[in-house]
């Protein structure tokens, strides 16, 4: 191959001064942008070469904060229930949990600290960390004169978030329905939710969203690639390519074209792609929502609608033998 | 710079590349399954020629007894204080009594449960205990067939020649006092007894010692009113984990994983398990739990109590204990009834 | 109608891998060339079996199709129709037609003049379908290890064979594949928020050009990957996601026959700690 692929950047920029936000938006902003900027070799291999400066601002610094204590709050009860050792508390982190209150303290919002408490304010002060980073982000759209996209789609991943670990256990009356904190106990919890609610792949709501998350990793595969393809006709500078369409945008469109016979435009696969994104949580969350809510066994909810297939029986027909009182 | 950061890029990737790869328990051998539900729905159990031999070389078999003579002198007549054993004759009592040396005895032999000295003292606690196991084992063989069939069991098929069996368990350790999280038994690794996950390590309780439900699945499509919690269901989950341990199966050995809760979709071998869920509820409560006093404080649990069985105790990770050896049909005398 | 306003300049001769001049022309939107015939030929053989296959089962229900792979017991031999021969026509109908798209694409890029990244791209979930339909059968010595063609049966297969390792969740390749797909689903929502925000501003703003992604991006998070880096990291991100999940169910079965949870049992007993 002989030409370029554009798969690392092969004559990186190596700026003498970096550039530091100087004039974009107004001059107390540029105030508020912390740290010096340093030249990454090897984040310049694949992208931009500068790392920093960051905006700080006071919605930021509180966000940081309330993670901050979040994890301080689970990290503690973790090593708390290694008693305290260290190594044990490395050894077994995967492990490690910190589990929501017992279902009989209901919807309580101050069970007994052991009993699921710092379950309870670790959630809050990470629900508080992301809806302060929504309106951080929020802000700075605003402030950079940009829309506000990527605020709304982060409501989208903190509505998931929000379904599991309240709406959904509220709405039951039970907070102990919430999803622990912890690297296995939350796959465990994600099991068990399918087995409780009688396997969640019969729930559609859960197919759409596998589906806008198989989507997303094909449109991005299928959009990522495409622009890297017409690089070398400078189709990564997306806007302005939606602005004054040049031969980057006009062979990306043909490709697909003549590849599926449609294509998106340059700015409408932007839109196909943040709509397929935010679209995997909001759907999942109304699965998770409609799960004890309203379905209590999704796979017997598929059967009412004519939606299971059936396989032939290779066995002998198998009754409950609890229901029938066979011989013990 | 960059050199060193490539350097240590490389060795990170090589360090951790090899470790996951030489992490023990990975397989090349070619793998076998029994297919055990039509065709493309993955159900089955795997094995190897690797699994094979080490399930075979973990279930040998004792040294064959000759059988003895049941006519002649009772035992009663011939041996003082025989409380359990009484219709046996003396010839069956002393094959009996080699079989348990061989079985139970561990390097002890009958001074496991016997004192050398005078043979009918009730001094050690285990002979105490031996009596209710024998009661215990006659009690399975005659009354569990719906669980053990003809093939019946002996002292062997849980002790494996030890005093202690293997897959015993207890009570967990009593809750930390304290402000910090108590996670009710959850977040830690216990092997078989959770299949390694984070769920409750010890997921018997209630349900093998008392008489919590298993099942969680509800079996209207709609909410019909509050059903068993998340932590109720992770529970059942560490059940099964530790049965699928115990019998050394996965989950399709008995269940179609799109319904767990049906029986109409599973396999006809649930209804064994069933029964044998019953049968440990039937031995912890009836013959475990009144052993309580007898056991020395070095036998008890972090909350003092006894010993407790699941399917491990008598399985011992095989889907048949002994792989489904006809023992018990050479032992009348525990209660074996011979094969129709 | 079938030309957008720029298009014709662009429909050139040439290009093509196979057929020469042959197929090399266009039918409304689409190119055909050797490949768009050989992709057709396979797709209506391929449907027809699946839909033939379906009417033999009297499934009338597009939920409820099920075309199972054969017994396991026909190895990696030829299986009777009725009994998953279907699902072998079916299959290697499925691996031309997604072959050919690929190098049918491969000619599109090579008459566009563009890099091959889409097909690249492409051919990491044909990769993932081959592991799950080839590679896997082959490694355990039956075609019936496949999974089977149908909306809610493939899913059922998914879970049982989850289940046949207990927790699946535990694959720490599986782990990887989710944390790349999670992943991926941000980047492509903060990558078209980014650009859609930018190109749509606020009211009474003009259009924000490149520079301000990287400046919204170093002031939120402080850094930006910049506008090529941007489309390197999503396809790396997808193509990952494809190429772990690839991983976790190849290992699973060839490489690993017990529940994946107890994988974890080396971290458990490394020396430093145990």
């Amino acid at each position: 191959m002989a030409f370029y692929e554009n798969v690392f950047t092969q004559v990186q920029v190596q700026p003498k001064s970096p550039e530091t936000g100087e004039g974009v938006g107004d001059a107390n902003l540029a105030r508020e942008r912390f740290g010096k900027p340093i030249l990454s070799y090897w984040a310049g291999f694949i992208g931009n070469a500068q790392i920093g400066p960051i905006y700080l601002g006071g919605l930021g610094i509180a966000s940081v904060l309330c993670g901050f204590i979040a994890i301080e709050i689970i990290g503690l009860n973790m090593l708390a229930s290694v008693h305290w050792s260290p190594i044990e508390f490395m050894r077994q982190l995967p492990w490690l949990a910190l589990e929501p209150p017992l279902p009989k303290h209901g919807i309580k919002a101050f069970p007994p600290l052991a009993e699921g408490g710092w379950w309870l304010m670790a959630g809050f002060f990470l629900t508080m960390s992301m809806l302060l980073w929504t309106a951080r982000v929020y802000r700075r759209a605003v402030q950079l004169g940009l829309s506000t996209h990527m605020a709304w789609a982060f409501l989208s991943a903190i509505w998931l978030f929000l379904c599991m670990g309240f709406f959904q256990p509220l709405m039951l009356g039970r907070f102990s329905e919430g999803v622990p904190f912890g690297i296995f106990p939350h796959l465990d919890w994600t099991a068990a939710f399918s087995l409780r609610y009688g396997n969640l792949y019969y729930n559609p709501f859960h197919m759409l969203s596998i589906a806008f998350l198989y989507g997303a990793a094909l449109l991005f595969a299928m959009h990522g690639a495409t622009i890297l393809s017409v690089g070398r006709y400078g189709g990564e500078r997306e806007v302005e390519q939606i602005v004054y369409r040049g031969t980057a945008a006009e062979r990306a469109a043909l490709f697909w074209r003549w590849t599926m016979g449609y294509n998106a435009s340059m700015e409408s696969i932007h839109r196909w792609g943040w709509w397929c994104a935010v679209l995997c949580p909001l759907t999942g969350g109304i699965g998770i929502l409609l799960s004890g809510t309203v379905v209590d066994n999704w796979y017997l909810w598929a059967v009412q609608h004519n939606i299971a297939p059936s396989y032939p029986h290779v066995f002998p027909a198998t009754v409950d033998p609890a229901a029938t009182g066979v011989p013990q | 710079m960059k050199t060193t950061a490539l350097l240590l890029g490389g060795v990170a990737t090589a360090l951790i590349g090899t470790a996951l790869i030489f992490t023990p328990g990975w397989n090349l051998h070619r793998v076998h399954t029994v297919q055990t539900g039509f065709r493309g729905l993955s159900v089955g159990e795997m094995s190897t020629v690797k699994t094979d031999a080490l399930r075979k070389a973990a279930n040998a078999l004792p040294d064959a007894i000759d059988p003895a003579e049941a006519g002649g002198k009772k035992a009663t007549e011939v041996y003082k204080n025989v409380q359990v054993l009484t219709d046996l004759s003396a010839a069956q009592l002393d094959r009996v009594m080699l079989g348990f040396a061989a079985w139970v005895g561990g390097e002890n032999g009958c001074n496991t449960c016997h004192n050398p000295d005078n043979l009918a003292d009730d001094t050690p606690y285990q002979k105490r205990v031996a009596r209710t196991m024998i009661k215990m084992t006659r009690h399975i063989n005659k009354d569990w067939q719906p669980h053990v069939l003809q093939t019946g069991v002996t002292c062997y098929t849980c002790h494996r020649g030890q005093p202690v069996p293997n897959g015993v368990w207890f009570n967990e350790a009593p809750m930390t006092k304290g402000a910090a999280t108590n996670n009710r038994g959850m977040g830690h690794p216990a092997a078989a007894a959770n299949g390694y996950t984070a769920m409750q390590t010890v997921p018997f309780s209630g349900i093998l010692d008392g008489k919590d439900p298993v099942r969680f699945q509800q079996t209207k499509a709609l909410v019909e009113g509050p059903g068993p919690s998340i932590q109720t269901t992770e529970k059942s989950y560490s059940l099964m984990m530790a049965i699928s341990y115990g019998l050394g199966v996965n989950c399709t050995y008995c269940h179609s994983s799109r319904a767990f809760y049906s029986w109409s979709e599973g396999n006809p071998l649930r209804v064994n398990a069933w029964q044998g869920i019953n049968l440990v509820r039937d031995l912890n409560a009836n013959f475990m739990a009144p052993l309580q006093a007898e056991w020395p404080k070095e036998r008890l649990g972090p909350t003092g109590d006894g010993p407790k069985l699941y399917c491990m105790t008598c399985h011992q990770g095989a889907p048949k204990p002994l792989l489904g050896a006809q023992l018990a049909k050479d032992w009348t005398e525990l209660g074996g009834v011979a094969a129709k | 109608m079938a030309m957008l306003n720029f298009e014709k300049k662009y429909r050139v001769r040439g290009g093509t891998l196979l057929g020469g001049d042959l197929f090399d022309f266009w039918v409304g939107p689409f190119y055909v060339g050797f490949f768009g015939v050989t992709t057709l030929i396979f797709t209506v053989l391929g449907v027809s079996m699946i839909a033939y296959g379906t009417a033999m089962d009297h499934v009338w229900n597009l939920f409820q199709i099920n075309i199972a792979p054969p017994d396991l017991k026909y190895g990696l031999g030829l299986a009777p129709l009725k009994q998953g021969g279907i699902w072998q026509i079916v299959t290697v109908c499925a691996l031309g037609a997604f072959g050919s798209w690929a190098l049918r694409e491969v000619e599109i890029c090579r008459k566009l003049g563009i890099g091959y990244h889409v097909p690249i791209a492409f051919g990491f979930a044909i990769f993932a379908y081959t592991v799950l339909v080839v590679f896997r059968p082959v490694l355990m010595g039956a075609w019936g290890y496949g999974f089977p063609y149908g909306i809610l049966s493939h899913l059922d297969w998914v879970s049982n064979t989850g289940y046949q390792y207990l927790h699946f969740h535990y694959n720490p390749a599986h782990m990887l594949a989710i944390t790349f797909f999670f992943t991926n689903c941000l980047a492509l929502a903060m990558h078209g928020a980014v650009i859609v925000s930018a190109a749509n501003p606020r009211r009474g703003v003009k259009v924000r050009q490149t520079e301000y992604e990287d400046w919204f991006f170093r002031d939120v998070v402080g850094y930006s990957i910049g506008t090529l880096g941007i489309h390197r990291l999503g396809m790396f991100l997808a193509v990952s996601a494809a190429f772990w999940s690839a991983m976790c169910i190849l290992i699973s079965g060839p490489f690993w026959t017990k529940g994946w949870p107890e994988w974890w049992n080396w971290w458990l007993n490394l020396p430093i700690w145990r």
